[in-house]
């Protein structure tokens, strides 16, 4: 019995199981990063619809409607690598002589000097940007809502005390419009944490990689078969992650809430 | 009725705090103001008194171009406010000269305009603090000044969402007094209230009409504007109808529009 237990402790430690514990690390790199990014573009694609020149909404529009209907799988697929192709043909055009076209053999990159390997942390930064391009699309349209949920008059008094543009937009606009917004972002950053489960696509070893290949029957030379397909246990653990995830993501957005409808949420009159 | 007010009667000589000439706004075919001039003088309280939609709360807005005059001019302590463009492509020509002078006129809302998310005291020491760039210590000290002096020195650390539309009020009141205004705009402040409520409001401008403040109210309130005005001024249909001392606007009417007008204001 002790034996037994002796040896899971040693299984669950080896180095696999490490580097699998140590790959939650992108998953969440990945979703802070990727929900950082989504409301920044959320805030600028907000700005661009409220602006006063037409072409600027129209981005702002075109943004908000045609990247809400783009797959999240797709855009994690096109992006990064569009990217990469688009900096490895700029680089060409820099770099390339007639000689070293001449000796490359690939049709792609133009010339050798031209690739750009792309490591864990160029994917981990492309899929972050994914992400926040494909999420801040949702999180255009919440903040635009919400701006427009802030009371006007509080604004006019804002401008009518010489407030400039710019305080009245984040001294007042944007800091009161995040009560209005947070229940809207609070589902993208969940649908953010939900689509971290596709780093894989972008070559990431990644937990949900790690969870298929530790799940697989494992045979050791020295014991013999450990054990036969056990994936389901694997992807059962992911769960519980995922589920840890949102509890700890709902309570944090409750603190987030408290502190910034403080004063505008249901306050009892003195 | 003789007038209440008790300081002297500001004299014609005291130089122009508020000069507004020619102005004329139109909101799309609506032609709301159709050139109306007047001048406020230091020190003055000026009423202005009309039927709604007489264009009171537009020519307010005017002074410190929260709407910007199609045609016409609005002079600060004798500085024309720049304006650029015509008719309603008018607008704001310097940024930072309409700063300068916002930061000098304060405007009180018929819906009081509290920023929700910040305190009563935060309130009062924003602009202080952010466009006038004082130093906090000092304006702190002058913020919880001004809410003794309104009435609502305990409520600094409320929000305004948890006080009555009274003390709302009051505290707007404060947030105006703190940039040492050059002239006080009121827009019906009492409109919002119940009437137990006004009381509280109009004692507290009644104060700051004693004290010599430059005034501009706007009002429903007759009785109000008679004790406490040196000016009053009737608008109609764009145009001034009727203008002068309270005792001669109210005591010796002389346009038909403005008895008919008075007498409905009275059976109110
Ligand atoms: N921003 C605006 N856009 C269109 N019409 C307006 C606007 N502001 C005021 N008006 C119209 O102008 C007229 C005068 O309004 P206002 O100045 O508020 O009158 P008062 O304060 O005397 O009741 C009203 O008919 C009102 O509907
Ligand atoms: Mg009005």
């Amino acid at each position: 019995m002790f034996e037994d237990l002796a040896f899971w402790v040693s299984y669950i430690t080896n180095g696999k199981h490490l580097t699998w514990y140590a790959s939650f690390q992108f998953t969440i790199y990945a979703a802070l990063l990727g929900g950082a990014l989504a409301v920044i573009f959320g805030l600028t694609g907000a700005t661009l619809k409220n602006s006063r020149f037409a072409v600027l909404r129209l981005i702002g529009t075109i943004y908000s409607s045609i990247v809400r209907g783009v797959p999240d799988v797709l855009f994690f697929l096109f992006f990064p690598l569009a990217f990469e192709q688009a900096v490895e043909w700029f680089v060409a055009t820099q770099v390339c002589t007639p000689e070293s076209i001449a000796a490359q053999t690939s049709p792609w990159p133009p010339c050798r000097e031209a690739n750009w390997f792309l490591g864990t942390t160029e994917y981990l930064l492309l899929a972050s940007v994914s992400l926040g391009l494909v999420y801040g699309a949702f999180a255009t349209n919440v903040i635009h809502g919400a701006m427009r949920a802030v009371p006007a008059g509080q604004l006019e008094a804002a401008r009518a005390y010489g407030m400039s543009a710019s305080q009245v937009l984040w001294r007042v606009h944007i800091r009161q419009m995040w009560v209005y917004a947070l229940p809207g972002l609070s589902n993208v950053w969940m649908l953010i944490v939900k689509a971290t489960s596709l780093l894989s696509l972008l070559q990431i070893a990644d937990i949900v990689l790690w969870a298929d290949r530790l799940g697989a029957p494992n045979f050791l030379p020295t014991v013999g078969l450990v054990h036969d397909d056990w994936r389901w246990r694997y992807y059962l653990v992911l769960f519980l992650f995922y589920i840890l995830v949102t509890w700890l993501s709902e309570r944090a957005f409750e603190a987030i809430m408290r502190r910034a409808g403080r004063g505008i949420l249901s306050e009892v009159p003195a | 009725m003789v007038s209440m007010k008790q300081a002297e009667p500001v004299t014609a000589g005291a130089s122009p705090v508020v000069e507004l000439r020619d102005i004329h706004k139109s909101f799309g075919a609506l032609e709301v103001l159709k050139g109306i001039s007047f001048t406020a003088r230091e020190g003055q309280v000026v009423s202005l008194i009309g039927s709604s939609g007489s264009g009171k709360s537009t020519l307010l807005r005017c002074i410190n171009m929260l709407e910007v005059p199609d045609r016409g001019d609005v002079l600060i302590d004798g500085e024309a406010v720049a304006l650029s463009g015509d008719g309603p492509a008018r607008r704001i020509g310097d940024e930072n000269q309409i700063r300068r002078i916002r930061s000098e006129l304060g405007m009180v809302f018929q819906s009081f305009n509290l920023w929700a998310h910040m305190t009563v005291l935060g309130n009062v020491m924003e602009a202080p603090l952010v466009v006038q760039k004082r130093d906090r210590a000092e304006v702190e000290a002058e913020a919880r000044a001004m809410l003794d002096k309104v009435g609502i020195g305990s409520k600094a650390d409320a929000y305004p969402a948890q006080l009555s539309g009274g003390q709302q009020q009051r505290a707007a009141i404060a947030r105006a007094l703190c940039i040492n205004p050059r002239v006080m705009l009121f827009d019906e402040p009492t409109s919002a209230l119940d009437p137990e409520l006004e009381v509280e409001v109009l004692r507290v401008i009644k104060l700051l009409a004693d004290e010599g403040r430059t005034m501009i109210l706007v009002t429903h309130d007759m009785d109000f504007a008679r004790s406490v005005s040196d000016r009053v001024i009737f608008l109609h249909q764009g145009l001034i109808e009727e203008e002068g001392t309270p005792d001669e606007v109210f005591g010796a009417t002389k346009s038909a529009r403005l008895k008919q007008f008075l007498n409905a204001a009275n059976h109110a």
